[in-house]
């Protein structure tokens, strides 16, 4: 057994003692209990303020679902949803990668990132009506889904033509169990600390129910490490598959000629960083205005500052791969998409972008006075999420303007193309070399200008942000925002040595 | 990591130099095997050159061959240096500490090799002196900076020198020892010369460790360049439309750790197996080095088959027939196969179990399948590429290697390897001072009933801490 061979190496040396006292464990138990126990009236006011923007954003969403002229109008309402999954469903992945390399400074937060699986619910409210939005494949686009059939010089699809549809909610949905389940077996035993430990009430009620019997036995801790494992690694997996058909279904196959094999990783990736961002605002506001101020140090700040700092290299990285291909190979139907998306109507929005996702946390990030604070990550977080909001409103609103055009033109004729020119443009993947002409091909008056929102897409983005953050609030209520159980394996692993003339802390990593 | 071997300082000294300073009976005879390979190699250089281009097997429409598929796997290899050292000790990972060293150094020679196969593909390798100087000085024609051909060689300088000067700053502690034990006074003078005046003292200790630090972090943006460029070889292309996808960058670079971090498990088994240094190399180091290769390998994979999605979703007639051509015409589609079956199909559900992870041998194996593999990646991107059928081509060839290309090819394995050999016999290839670093910041916690490793935390400063101590244990402490 390699256990025994590795107890006997050890045999006769020296050994430090952990903090793991049963008087550490039950200070640490006790002290999260009695903290998440308190609600200040600075919480209730602003989850009243909350609540009553999304009830505004619950009005406008069902008046935008019913007011769907076309997908163009979709653009605003689509980047939403885009940007809700990009931050919230990315925000796991704080708790689970550091879990997975067993770093230990993700402790204290790593419960804070996975209440953000909660927000799927919305983002599953945004997404059903994208299923009626969604232009089959009789618009002729292309999709994931192979075309095998060749007719007229034209590939004709043999696929169910809602395919892009059925696998994307499967995805989506697949993501929101997941992520849930994850929450849940996480908090298996703090619900057992609230049901043994915590005072009567609705809290001790729910917990009790929740806990589903746990009672911390050696199969119990076994079962809840490798499930939490397991479903930690199918979540990434099912991020990246999200991501990709939502980046390609949704945005990239409305643009005939945008044909771009990085998107998905390069969704995948905003996702990783949108969700750093989140958790990192969400961080501070726990430090600043919660009760755990004790709990999320500089030490996490540092931590996710880092990986901050890592992932917007890598935006740049990302984005410049794709750029320089279609920019430096000069090929006209590229050339046309850069126009449209980095050049043209969406000049101004990508600079801004470009400025808060790359340039600013460049710039700001290196520095290690800044990243060894509370306020420089945070600052960096809130310009890398309004960036990252800006490029959703960049890339979606684009793609959903050329989607309007051609699935007008397709919709004015009872189902019959006066023009072939809409379908074949999709087929043949061309746009034309400057895409302002689409209208003159369609003979549309629809110019491709920057489109702004208007005032239902306000309603609908401030309501269900503000949602997000309401639901998230309420879920707090139950949940201990930090992790107890987490927190006490700390003492296990953790102890404090002299070493020469000053103390350092060693931190045993288990197998 | 679990298993560990708590040794004295004295000890890693004597184990560690043993092979430097005194001359294993093997050594000779292997270095002048792998002299002749390097030597029929350069032969065969030469006799290219007498001959020309034409005694290769490059021709129309296939302009590139092994020697660019050879320069995109040695590109590759070279980034397991950086990968593993920089990184890794960036992330603090401690398994690290024993094969930084050895896979720094084969960051520089299989550059090294990368380099020479472009220099001997253009046939005439004096004209190298073009990309630096204006080749017409009357008419003050310089190189088109602009050009793909050119940022190749500054890259790829560019990494050379950073990787060097790498391994140079993490050898000099070593070096300093190596002065004070050497008994020959010549030997001692050339070490005192290399080691720059190291004696150990904190000011040079925090020189170094700092200068390790920012060239960690100061390389990494040349090893992403690095592989990015050579793909934009290919990516920026509009005539081979196979090669034209926006994922080349990151596809190449994900694909370069793959076989690179391979190549270090390979270094790691042999280093064991030659130098015996069992004691600092330990089953748990290729558990580590495993399941950062199931990560690995998994996301190349997942980038791979992106880009074959990617090829046939354009459905466009010169991707679909290149598609065809790699995976189902002979010769391409049967070394498709083993390409696949080597590189994922078969290592990676290997290592997925433990006691094959532990397993030195089963790695060392399972890793040439890998570079295999990928070698075979390297050829199956280039050759199909150039080969596939597009319209203005007036002639076409096959392509077959001629023997002079399999013998350049082979002088560079045998390069590499012969680099590495001498290397080891003038400097420890296990650095010495991050192995005693390792030893000092290990110590023993009591769980339980168990006793296990515990590391102390680099990370933040001491004092940072003084204001932001664990809330908890101060306040149970005061209690």
């Amino acid at each position: 057994m390699a256990t025994d061979i590795i107890d006997e190496q050890y045999l006769g040396q020296p050994f430090v003692e952990t903090e793991n006292s049963v008087k550490n464990r039950k200070a640490v138990s006790d002290n999260i209990l009695a903290l998440h126990m308190r609600t200040s009236d600075r919480f209730w006011q602003i989850a009243t303020v909350t609540g009553i923007l999304f009830a505004i954003g619950i009005v406008g969403y069902f008046y935008r679902i019913f007011t769907f002229e076309n997908p163009g109008s979709a653009g605003y309402y689509v980047a939403l949803f885009s940007f809700m999954m990009t931050t919230s469903a990315g925000a796991p992945m704080v708790a689970i990668a550091p879990r997975i390399a067993n770093a230990h400074w993700r402790r204290p937060i790593s419960r804070i990132a996975e209440i953000w699986t909660l927000i799927g619910c919305i983002n599953l409210i945004l997404f059903i009506p994208l299923l009626w939005v969604l232009p089959n494949l009789d618009n002729g686009r292309r999709s994931l889904w192979f075309y095998w059939e060749k007719q007229d010089n034209l590939w004709i699809p043999e696929v169910v033509k809602y395919s892009p549809h059925i696998w994307s909610t499967m995805a989506v949905l697949g993501l929101i169990v997941l992520g849930i389940a994850l929450l849940w077996i996480s908090c298996l035993p703090d619900f057992a600390v609230i049901r043994d430990q915590g005072p009567d009430g609705w809290r001790k009620k729910w917990a009790s129910k929740l806990s589903l019997g746990w009672r911390g036995t050696t199969s119990q801790w076994n079962w809840q490490h490798h499930r939490m494992g397991a479903l930690g690694a199918l979540y990434f997996m099912m991020l990246v598959l999200v991501h990709f058909f939502i980046s390609v279904e949704y945005l990239m196959v409305h643009v005939p000629g945008w044909i771009d094999s990085l998107y998905p990783i390069t969704h995948a990736h905003n996702a990783l960083h949108g969700g750093v961002a989140t958790v990192m605002l969400t961080m501070f506001i726990v430090n600043r205005f919660g009760p755990f101020k004790g709990y999320i140090t500089l030490d996490q700040f540092h931590g996710l500052g880092k990986l901050l700092l890592a992932l917007s290299l890598l935006w740049f990285w990302f984005w410049f791969s794709s750029f320089m291909v279609f920019w430096y190979g000069k090929k006209p139907s590229e050339q046309a998409l850069v126009e449209l998306l980095v050049k043209g109507p969406y000049l101004y929005m990508f600079l801004v972008e470009f400025l808060l996702v790359f340039i600013i946390p460049w710039w700001t990030m290196i520095w290690n006075p800044f990243r060894r604070s509370i306020w420089g990550p945070s600052i960096i977080a809130i310009s890398v999420l309004v960036g990252t909001f800006l490029d959703r409103i960049r890339l979606n609103v684009a793609s959903w303007d050329v989607a309007g055009i051609t699935a007008r033109k397709f919709n004015e004729n009872n189902g019959e193309f006066t023009s072939d020119f809409p379908r074949e443009m999709m087929l043949n993947m061309r746009l034309p070399e400057n895409p302002t002409v689409i209208k003159e091909f369609v003979g549309l008056d629809i110019p491709i200008n920057a489109v702004g929102p208007g005032a239902i897409d306000v309603l609908v983005i401030l309501g269900f942000i503000s949602g997000a953050i309401f639901l998230y609030m309420m879920a707090t209520r139950l949940i201990p925002l930090v992790n107890i159980w987490e927190q006490k394996e700390l003492l296990l692993y953790n102890a404090e040595i002299k070493f020469h003339r000053t103390k350092v802390r060693v931190m045993g990593k288990p197998r | 990591m679990q298993e560990h071997t708590q040794l004295t300082q004295k000890q890693i000294n004597d184990e560690l130099l043993k092979d430097i300073l005194h001359l294993p009976k093997w050594w000779l005879p292997a270095v002048l095997f792998l002299l002749t390979i390097v030597l029929a190699g350069y032969s065969a250089f030469g006799y290219m050159i007498y001959h020309g281009l034409g005694v290769t097997g490059l021709n129309r429409p296939v302009f590139w061959g092994f020697f660019i598929a050879n320069f995109v796997f040695w590109i590759g290899i070279s980034h397991a240096g950086i990968m593993i050292s920089a990184i890794l000790r960036l992330t603090q990972a401690e398994w690290r500490r024993p094969i930084t060293r050895a896979a720094e150094v084969m960051t520089v020679f299989s550059l090294a090799a990368a380099l020479h196969t472009p220099m001997m593909h253009v046939g005439r390798p004096w004209r190298v002196l073009y990309w630096i100087f204006p080749y017409d000085f009357s008419r003050d024609i310089w190189p088109n900076v602009r050009s793909p051909f050119v940022w190749d060689p500054s890259a790829v300088g560019t990494y050379l020198i950073a990787s060097t000067l790498f391994v140079m700053i993490c050898l000099l502690p070593d070096l300093a020892i190596l002065r004070d034990r050497a008994k020959n006074p010549l030997v001692k003078k050339i070490y005192a010369q290399f080691a720059l005046g190291f004696r150990g003292t904190p000011r040079q200790w925090k020189l170094q460790i700092i200068a390790g630090i920012l060239l960690s972090a100061l390389v990494l943006p040349v090893f992403v360049s690095v592989h990015s460029i050579v793909s934009w070889d290919f990516a920026v292309l509009i005539g081979v439309e196979g090669w034209r996808s926006t994922i080349f960058a990151p596809y190449f670079i994900i694909g370069a750790i793959h076989s690179g971090v391979s190549a270090v498990a390979m270094l790691m088994a042999l280093t064991v197996w030659i130098y015996g240094l069992q004691n600092y190399i330990k089953p748990d180091h290729f558990d580590a080095i495993a399941r950062l290769l199931i990560i690995v390998a998994t996301t190349w994979f997942f980038f791979f088959f992106l880009e074959w999605v990617w090829a046939l979703y354009t459905l466009e007639t010169p991707e679909v027939a290149l598609r065809e051509l790699q995976a189902e015409q002979w010769p391409y589609g049967p070394l498709f196969g083993i390409f696949i079956i080597t590189s994922f199909v078969i290592p990676v559900p290997i290592w997925l179990f433990k006691r094959f992870r532990r397993n030195a041998v089963i790695m060392f194996w399972t890793c040439v399948l890998v570079n295999i593999g990928m070698w075979l990646e390297r050829f199956l991107i280039v050759i199909p590429g150039l080969l596939r059928r597009s319209h203005m081509t007036f002639d076409w060839g096959s392509y077959h290697p001629s023997i002079i290309e399999i013998a350049i090819v082979v002088e560079t394995f045998a390069f590499v390897a012969l680099g590495m050999l001498l290397f080891a016999k003038v400097f420890p290839l296990v650095p010495l001072f991050d192995v005693k670093e390792g030893m000092i910041n290990r110590h023993l916690i009591k769980i339980g009933r168990r006793v296990i490793p515990a590391t102390i935390r680099e990370g933040l400063p001491h004092h940072y801490y003084k204001n932001h101590s664990d809330p908890i244990i101060e306040r149970s402490k005061e209690e």
